[in-house]
C-alpha cells in the first residue's frame, strides 16, 4: 500500500448509487411477484388481461438492463464492450425466436409412456418403488432396443384403438365424418393439436358432442398412445375429409 | 489513457509475471476484461438456446408432473431475491477494490458468496423436492419433456453460480494473503463481478419466463 499519492486519483465511489439501485430492483421484484397474486382478484385481474404478462416482460427487462448497464457498467464502459456483449444477445435472442416459430411437425417417436400424470396420481397410481426394491436398470443397449420395440409397439396400439374406438366417428384415416368426429388429418384443432391438448380431449372428452371422455374406459396409457397416433395424422390431408374446424396450429 | 501508463510503470517492478492476465493489451485494455465480455457474449447465446429449448417443447410433455404441479412460487421468490441482492454485494465489493480498501471488499465478496451458496442450497433442496416427491424425472424412460429441459436449464445456471462461489472463496483468500496488487489488480476483482452480475440476469430471465409467467396462464 505505497501507493498514497494516488489516493487523489482513486476512482469516484458508487457505493450511494449500487445500494440505491438494489433497492430499486428489490422494489421491482416484489411488483414482480405481486402480478400472479392479482389472479385471486378477478375484477382486477380481467380489468387489464393483456396487460399482465407484457408488464411482466417489460419489468424483467429493465432489471436487466440495469444490472448490466449500472452494476457491470456497461452504460458508461468502452463500445468494444458492448459489441462484445450486445450482439450476441441479440443473436441469441434472434435465434430463441426463429426456434420458436417452428412447430413439431413430425410424429415425436418417443415410445412408451412418459412419466406419471398428475391425473393418474389423482387417480390412485401409485409410482414404482425406487431403490432396493426396485427393478434393476437395463444395460444400454438392451435399453436402447426395449425403447426401440416399445415405440413400435406403442404406434401399432394407438392405430389398434384408434380403429377400434375412434374410427366410427372420425373415419379409418381419420378425415372425419359430417355431424361426428372431426377431421384429425388437418392442421386445424378445435381444443389444441400439442400432445398435452390431444391427450386432455381425449381424456375428458367434449362436453355438449359425440366425443365421450375415454379415461372412463382407457387407462391412461392407452389414451397416450392414441394422443401420439392422432398427433401423426396431422397434415396427411386425406381426400374427402371434413372442413378445417378450430384454430390452424 | 494516463492512468494506464501510470499502472504499466508500476507493475513493470512490482508484478513479476503474476500478473498477465490483468495486464493490459496493445489495445490498452486489461486481457482479462476483455476476454471476459467475449465470454459472456457466447454465454448469452449458451443460455439463450437452453431457454429456447425450454419454450420450444413447452406444452408438449405427454405426461406430468407439468410445470404448475412442480413450481412453488415462495421458495423461488427467497432465492431470487438472495441472488438479486449477492449482486448488489458484488458491486459493493468491486466499488471497495478500486477505492483500494482490500479488507472492506473482502467482506463484501463473502457476503455475496454466502448468497450465491444459499442460493445453490435452495436449489438442491428444490430439485431434490421434484425429484422424489413430484416425480420430475430428467431422463430415462420416465422422462418428460419439461423435466428434461427445465433440470437441464437450470442445472447449467446453478452450476454456473456454484463455479462463482468457489471463484469468490479464492479471491477472498488471495485478498487475505496480500496476494492482490490493490490498484492495479482490482481488475480482477471486477470481471470476476461481471461474471457473478452475468449469472443474475439469467436467472431474472429464468424467474419471468419460466417461472413467473407459468403462474399468469
Amino acid at each position: 500500500m505505497s501507493h498514497g499519492h494516488d489516493s487523489h486519483e482513486l476512482p469516484h465511489s458508487h457505493q450511494k448509487q449500487y445500494i440505491i439501485l438494489g433497492v430499486v430492483l428489490s422494489i421491482v421484484t416484489f411488483i414482480e411477484l405481486g402480478i400472479p397474486l392479482i389472479k385471486g382478484v378477478p375484477e382486477l385481474w380481467t380489468a387489464a388481461k393483456e396487460v399482465w404478462a407484457p408488464l411482466l416482460v417489460v419489468l424483467s427487462i429493465f432489471k436487466f438492463g440495469a444490472v448490466v448497464g449500472d452494476f457491470m457498467h456497461l452504460r458508461t464502459d468502452l463500445t468494444l464492450y458492448k459489441i462484445l456483449f450486445v450482439s450476441p444477445l441479440f443473436l441469441a435472442m434472434f435465434s430463441f425466436f426463429a426456434i420458436g416459430s417452428l412447430s413439431i411437425v413430425h410424429f415425436h417417436p418417443f415410445g412408451k409412456g412418459y412419466a406419471i400424470t398428475a391425473q393418474d396420481l389423482a387417480d390412485g397410481y401409485v409410482p414404482p418403488a425406487t431403490g432396493a426394491t426396485a427393478e434393476p436398470p437395463l444395460a444400454d443397449d438392451k435399453f436402447e432396443a426395449a425403447f426401440a420395440d416399445a415405440q413400435k409397439t406403442s404406434f401399432a396400439k394407438g392405430k389398434e384403438t384408434f380403429t377400434a374406438s375412434c374410427a366410427s366417428c372420425h373415419r379409418a384415416d381419420g378425415g372425419g365424418m359430417p355431424g361426428l368426429g372431426v377431421n384429425l388429418s388437418d392442421d386445424c384443432y378445435k381444443h389444441g393439436g400439442k400432445i398435452a391438448a390431444l391427450y386432455t380431449t381425449i381424456a375428458k372428452g367434449v362436453s355438449g358432442t359425440a366425443m365421450p371422455a375415454w379415461q372412463n374406459s382407457m387407462d391412461s396409457e392407452k389414451m397416450r398412445q392414441v394422443a401420439y397416433y392422432v398427433r401423426s395424422l396431422k397434415g396427411t390431408n386425406v381426400a374427402g375429409g371434413k372442413e378445417c374446424e378450430g384454430p390452424k396450429e | 489513457m494516463s492512468a494506464h501508463a501510470d499502472t504499466l510503470t508500476h507493475d513493470s517492478h512490482e508484478a513479476h509475471g503474476h500478473g498477465a492476465l490483468s495486464e493490459n493489451n496493445f489495445l490498452g485494455l486489461p486481457n482479462i476484461k476483455l476476454a471476459m465480455w467475449a465470454f459472456l457474449g457466447s454465454e448469452c447465446m449458451f443460455f439463450g438456446s437452453l431457454i429456447g429449448t425450454y419454450f420450444f417443447y413447452h406444452g408438449n410433455s405427454l405426461s406430468g408432473p407439468l410445470p404448475k404441479d412442480v413450481f412453488s412460487i415462495g421458495i423461488t421468490s427467497i432465492s431470487t431475491f438472495l441472488l438479486l441482492m449477492s449482486s448488489v454485494t458484488m458491486a459493493l465489493g468491486v466499488d471497495a477494490m478500486r477505492q483500494q480498501k482490500p479488507m472492506k471488499a473482502r467482506t463484501f465478496i463473502l457476503l455475496t458468496a454466502a448468497l450465491g451458496a444459499c442460493f445453490v442450497g435452495f436449489q438442491v433442496v428444490e430439485f431434490h423436492e421434484f425429484y422424489t416427491e413430484k416425480h420430475l424425472v430428467f431422463a430415462g424412460p420416465n422422462a418428460s419433456l419439461f423435466g428434461s429441459t427445465f433440470y437441464t436449464m437450470t442445472g447449467f445456471h446453478g452450476t454456473h453460480v456454484t463455479v462463482g462461489v468457489i471463484w469468490l472463496l479464492i479471491m477472498s483468500v488471495l485478498i487475505t494473503k496480500k496476494k492482490l496488487v490493490p490498484g492495479k489488480e482490482a481488475v480482477n476483482v471486477e470481471v470476476m463481478g461481471l461474471y457473478w452480475h452475468f449469472v443474475d440476469i439469467v436467472w431474472i430471465v429464468i424467474f419471468t419466463f419460466v417461472y413467473l409467467l407459468e403462474f399468469l396462464k
